[in-house]
């Protein structure tokens, strides 16, 4: 089995050195492709064995599950970019923040009767095998699909099947949630300054608590509340801390995180879904270098607004 | 001394003396004519003596009645009411003070030597049975004496015994925090009522919930924030309404609340 990635950012990067470290996949049956060749990751993901190219329709005629990792409104682009080139082996794999399966079968079903989407939300730490995935399978996806993108990413942490109108609030909570780790790991990390720790020694406390304590929940039957209440002797040093962190609404904060980003994500995705996008919203050597690929044309030329989903062009031809 | 034979005292008739009284009685462990209750005058002794307790004016007749006596004055009453008695104190006497504020130190320097004196915080509840009650023992009450005031008083609530230090804090939280309960259920029925609820049925309702759900958090033995979780269904009305109390900072409160409490019960106690 090959696994291919349309985009070669921070998550094709995180995923296969996941993927790999778990050994579920030899690297040289992995190929990832970006028009930006100059990307960090990239240079990563060569080091690491991975096969790498220019061309998003190389990529899909050498894979058999095909991973979209990119921008969100970069997705119409690359649909049409490969759409003539999936097959019915190929399973395409969505993991854009916000684009729904419909939109993307959409797309594709001008090309191929019954294209096999799934789409996933998975978060950076899948690059320590500590991820935390959840997916939904598409119209035409098989059972056998879900079981073996669940195995691969599975591989690198945790994944289960959900039902897609909730990936929104896994955006927000697991997706988002590890920028709120270490939010809280920079601050308590100044707490320990503050208190006379040196600084890497801090962040290294730090850190290893909120690792340990993420452990033991996940480990124990008990609601955190009670695995609190374990740690809280009476009148001692962490009830004290605890008020301070009530006092300043703490829970309150970290519920209002996860709204803002589920909202944020679901606001995102109607912006995509109704309005054009300019292609100066797009990086200029992605947009440039996607439409110098043989096959692909954007409606009225590059200079005129593109319209991501092709709602006024159902049938439009493609060379 | 089994309890049913145990004659007890009260000196002070108030709602706290009552309270112990009614919840003695009622579980049928005492007989009526063992309990005397004092007091200076006859307004309170009415409802003491619908029960079958014999009344008095005389605190030392109290006393002399008793063995096991409940010191349930105004904390500035007490150091007068002591001298008082004090003389007719023996060492057979089981003194009970539940005289907020009242160090057991403070009541043995003010008894004979050698008196078994034990300290007891109640709580208002004790009036339907329901109370929270929190006694510590003094330097000469045993194990003994304090295995018969929690069999004595198991019908009032929940009984327990603890060190004098804890005594401060029983009172902030449930002391005091009875009151807390009225102003939460207040609140509530004042949602209510902003939502369109009369205010008459607000009330009932907000008082009904309350003590629903306080009796499956006694009873059901689980930790109320499983109990929490479990009322909160995904995206439903309880946890868009918690999130409110949250965002009102109302953990921070409490805590603060009980906090302050206990702290004024720790002041008034040095005074």
């Amino acid at each position: 089995m090959s696994v291919g990635f349309i985009g070669a950012g921070q998550l094709a990067h995180a995923l296969v050195k996941g993927f790999t470290a778990a050994g579920v996949i030899a690297t040289h049956k992995i190929m990832a492709s970006s028009p930006d060749t100059e990307l960090p990751t990239v240079s990563g993901l060569r080091k690491m064995g991975v096969n790498f190219t220019t061309s998003n329709k190389e990529t899909a005629n050498r894979s058999d599950v095909l991973f979209l990792a990119v921008k969100p409104h970069i997705i119409p682009f690359v649909l049409d970019e490969i759409g003539p080139d999936i097959q019915d082996r190929h399973l395409i794999v969505s993991c854009a923040a916000g684009v729904t399966i419909s939109s993307i079968e959409k797309k594709l079903v001008q090309y191929r009767p019954a294209p096999r989407v799934m789409r996933c939300m998975t978060n950076t730490p899948v690059v320590v095998r500590e991820g935390a995935t959840v997916y939904a399978v598409g119209t035409h996806a098989e059972a056998e699909d879900g079981r073996l993108l669940e195995q691969l990413m599975a591989s690198v942490g945790f994944c289960t099947e959900v039902e897609e109108d909730l990936i929104d609030a896994v955006t927000g909570l697991s997706g988002s949630g590890p920028a709120y780790a270490f939010t809280a790991l920079d601050a308590l990390a100044d707490g320990g300054v503050k208190m006379g720790l040196p600084r890497r020694l801090a962040v290294r406390l730090g850190a290893q608590a909120l690792l340990g304590a993420a452990k033991m929940l996940l480990d124990s039957e008990q609601h955190p509340g009670q695995l609190k209440d374990n740690v809280c002797s009476p009148g001692g040093a962490t009830i004290h801390a605890l008020h301070f962190l009530e006092s300043g609404g703490f829970r309150s904060l970290l519920i209002n995180a996860v709204e803002a980003s589920c909202i944020r994500t679901r606001e995102l995705q109607s912006l995509a879904d109704q309005e054009s996008i300019s292609p100066a919203a797009i990086k200029k050597t992605t947009l440039d270098k996607v439409l110098q690929q043989p096959g692909v044309a954007a409606a009225g030329g590059p200079k005129a607004a593109v319209s991501l989903f092709n709602k006024s062009n159902p049938g439009r031809k493609r060379n | 001394m089994e309890p049913s034979e145990v004659k007890i005292g009260f000196i002070g008739a108030g709602n706290m003396a009552f309270g112990i009284t009614k919840g003695i009685l009622l579980s049928g462990g005492v007989l009526p004519r063992n309990v005397t209750v004092s007091a200076p005058s006859s307004n309170n002794l009415g409802r003491f003596q619908e029960l079958g307790a014999a009344v008095t004016h005389s605190n030392t007749d109290a006393v002399a009645a008793s063995r096991l006596i409940f010191l349930a004055v105004k904390p500035h009453l007490v150091p007068a009411i002591l001298r008082e008695v004090a003389p007719h104190v023996t060492r057979e006497h089981v003194v009970v003070s539940v005289a907020a504020g009242v160090t057991i130190a403070t009541l043995e320097e003010l008894l004979p030597p050698e008196s078994v004196v034990l300290r007891l915080m109640p709580n208002l509840p004790c009036m339907v049975q329901e109370g929270a009650l929190l006694f510590s023992r003094g330097s000469r009450a045993g194990p003994g004496e304090g295995a018969l005031l929690k069999t004595l008083l198991g019908p009032c609530g929940l009984v327990e015994e603890g060190p004098e230090s804890w005594i401060d804090a029983h009172t902030g939280l449930s002391g005091s925090g009875v009151a807390f309960v009225y102003l939460f259920a207040e609140a509530l029925a004042d949602g209510g009522v902003k939502m369109g609820m009369p205010s008459a049925l607000a009330q009932r309702i907000a008082a009904q919930t309350v003590l629903g759900a306080g009796r499956l958090l006694r009873d059901s033995g689980r930790h109320p924030a499983q109990l929490r979780s479990d009322v909160c269904t995904p995206g439903g009305t309880t946890i868009y309404g918690l999130h409110a109390l949250e965002l009102g900072g109302l953990r921070a409160a409490v805590m603060g609340a009980v906090e302050a409490a206990t702290e004024r019960a720790r002041e008034l106690g040095r005074k």
